[in-house]
């Protein structure tokens, strides 16, 4: 056949064919023969001289070392949150993980650890607070539905048997292949429970509509299940302060906050404290009771549900329309020095933050835990 | 499904690639569509052009609804009397498979026409994948919103945009 008589493009198109072939070629021969041999990782500067079989990704590299580093999405770059300082051996960056990444980040060789494939030695810089976390088996010692889409998952812990944390932080769930999914994935959930109930965990989860690991954990969880966590992970917590308190949650962010609660009432705390959850209706305020309770502990607490879709028929007395707005009022008719800890939806975070700003209480008062 | 003659484009086959790199076959923007992704394209389409839309409009119509839902940060909202919209979180973000720079926060609106109990749900990068690509994810995928019950739970005709 004389190429002369193929069409205009055919020959690139030949040519794309092939190239696509060969770096198929390339992937399989890759995942198959190629091997690294072991690998060195050192980091921070010899704090910690890890050797690991090389091929797999950095974040799981560390993670069967036992170095958690947090990660919501279990190694899609979808999250960006495995973000770690590699001084050498990295290779270069790839197009997934450079969106995540600032210009600084970028100058300062920050890259997601997920994305970085352990070829050669590496040299890495990370927080030594991360050699902290664990991971723990614990079994569901109960399961309910607090509202329609909140499910609160009781974890009894096996191995090791106790948990340290901070009211606020938040543990990776680990949800094994299942049905809906060909490979374990993991989540961040919040601890709803006091830090003083080290023996186990309670989580809230929201269900996701077509969400992976809500809908294991709705659907799939059963008390009596063994499960995997890592923690724990985190900076929203507690500041040392005499300040007054404004806490606004939404949905499941009412979780750290409730933790949070449990720690005030637990060291006798007296600051003036004001909780707002903003919800739909009447039965969406979960955790009234332990609310309730927790407020008998502490003699400035005030909490305040927040109905944004109340009917004639709720016969609803409370605080009605967005969250944020009695928190307005509440800035506005009453200036005082505050600290202000918020949990829940990203919107209701950067609404609440501006607002707070503009009534006087400083950015580096206002601590949240940003479902983003 | 042969795909020669290849009548994708280099753009569209490493759009496609993207899209088969998530190794959750289950969660992919494909689906278990075994269709190739200019075939997906050119049905959807047909289909958006049979109902008299176009994948501007209807991006356009989800993009209101959401701005709607997020003025109730996070609690539901009714919108026209008729739709309980809500803004629902989740932590991560997601990049365009068609290669487009930045990231879609993985926030998504969940919808219910009250009237008729049918509900939808989408992303900001759903909102982006229709109106800029005219993706309306394979079938099969959880997130796929096929034209035909977009327009009719949203109540979408010719007349109407």
């Amino acid at each position: 056949m004389d190429n002369a008589f193929l069409p205009a493009g055919a020959g690139l198109l030949i040519l794309a064919g092939i190239t696509s072939i060969l770096a198929l070629l390339l992937e399989v021969a890759d995942y198959f023969f190629q091997d690294y041999g072991d690998c060195a990782i050192n980091i921070n500067s010899g704090k910690k001289n890890l050797t690991v079989k090389g091929g797999a990704s950095l974040l799981s590299s560390l993670m069967d070392q036992g170095i958690f580093i947090p990660s919501a999405c279990g190694g899609r770059a979808s999250c960006g949150l495995c973000k770690v300082k590699v001084i050498s051996g990295a290779g270069p960056l790839l197009p997934t993980e450079a969106p995540f990444l600032s210009p600084k980040e970028l100058q300062d060789g920050v890259r997601l650890s997920c994305q970085v494939k352990v070829r050669r030695d590496l040299s890495l810089l990370m927080d030594e607070a991360l050699f902290a976390i664990r991971e723990f088996s614990a079994r569901v010692a109960s399961a309910r539905m607090v509202t329609e889409t909140i499910r609160e998952i009781r974890l009894d812990l096996m191995e090791p048997r106790e948990i340290s944390f901070k009211s606020g932080q938040f543990i990776q769930f680990h949800v094994p292949a299942y049905q809906e999914s060909s490979e374990p994935v993991y989540r961040a959930y919040s601890i709803a429970s006091a830090q003083a109930d080290s023996g186990g965990l309670t989580l809230l989860v929201t269900r996701v509509p077509k969400g992976i690991a809500s809908t294991y954990i709705h659907e799939h969880l059963k008390p009596g299940n063994q499960v995997k966590i890592s923690g724990p992970y985190g900076e929203f917590y507690l500041r040392d302060s005499d300040h007054e308190i404004i806490m606004i949650a939404t949905g499941s962010g009412l979780a750290p906050l409730v933790s949070l609660l449990h720690q005030l009432a637990a060291k006798g705390s007296t600051r003036k404290i004001t909780l707002f959850f903003g919800t739909y209706r009447p039965a969406d305020i979960f955790y009234r009771q332990e609310i309730e309770e927790l407020g008998k502990k502490l003699p400035g607490f005030t909490f305040v549900p927040v109905l944004s879709g109340a009917k004639p028929e709720d016969d609803w007395k409370g605080e009605t329309g967005i969250v944020t707005a009695p928190v307005k009022r509440l800035l506005e008719q009453h200036p005082s020095t505050r600290d202000a800890y918020l949990c829940g939806n990203p919107l209701m975070i950067d609404t609440a933050v501006k607002m707070f700003t503009e009534n006087g209480i400083p950015a580096e008062r206002i601590y949240y835990d940003k479902f983003a | 499904m042969a795909r020669f003659p290849v009548f994708q484009s280099p753009f569209l086959d490493a759009a496609e690639k993207r899209m088969g790199s998530c190794e959750n076959k289950v969660h992919c923007y494909m689906g278990d569509d075994t269709r190739p992704l200019s075939r997906i394209l050119a049905e959807d389409e047909a289909e958006v052009n049979a109902l008299g839309l176009t994948h501007e409009a209807i991006g356009h119509r989800l993009f209101h609804l959401a701005e709607q839902a997020k003025k109730g940060l996070g609690s539901p909202v009714v919108v026209e009397d008729r739709f309980l919209v809500a803004v629902e979180a989740a932590r991560g973000k997601l990049s365009c498979p068609f290669g487009h720079p930045g990231l879609f926060a993985k926030t998504h609106v969940v919808l219910v026409n009250q009237k008729t109990g049918e509900s939808l749900v989408w992303s900001d990068l759903s909102m982006h994948l229709i109106a800029e690509h005219g993706f309306y994810q394979g079938k099969g995928s959880p997130y796929r919103l096929s034209p035909k019950k977009i327009a009719a739970v949203l109540g979408l005709s010719r007349a109407s945009h």
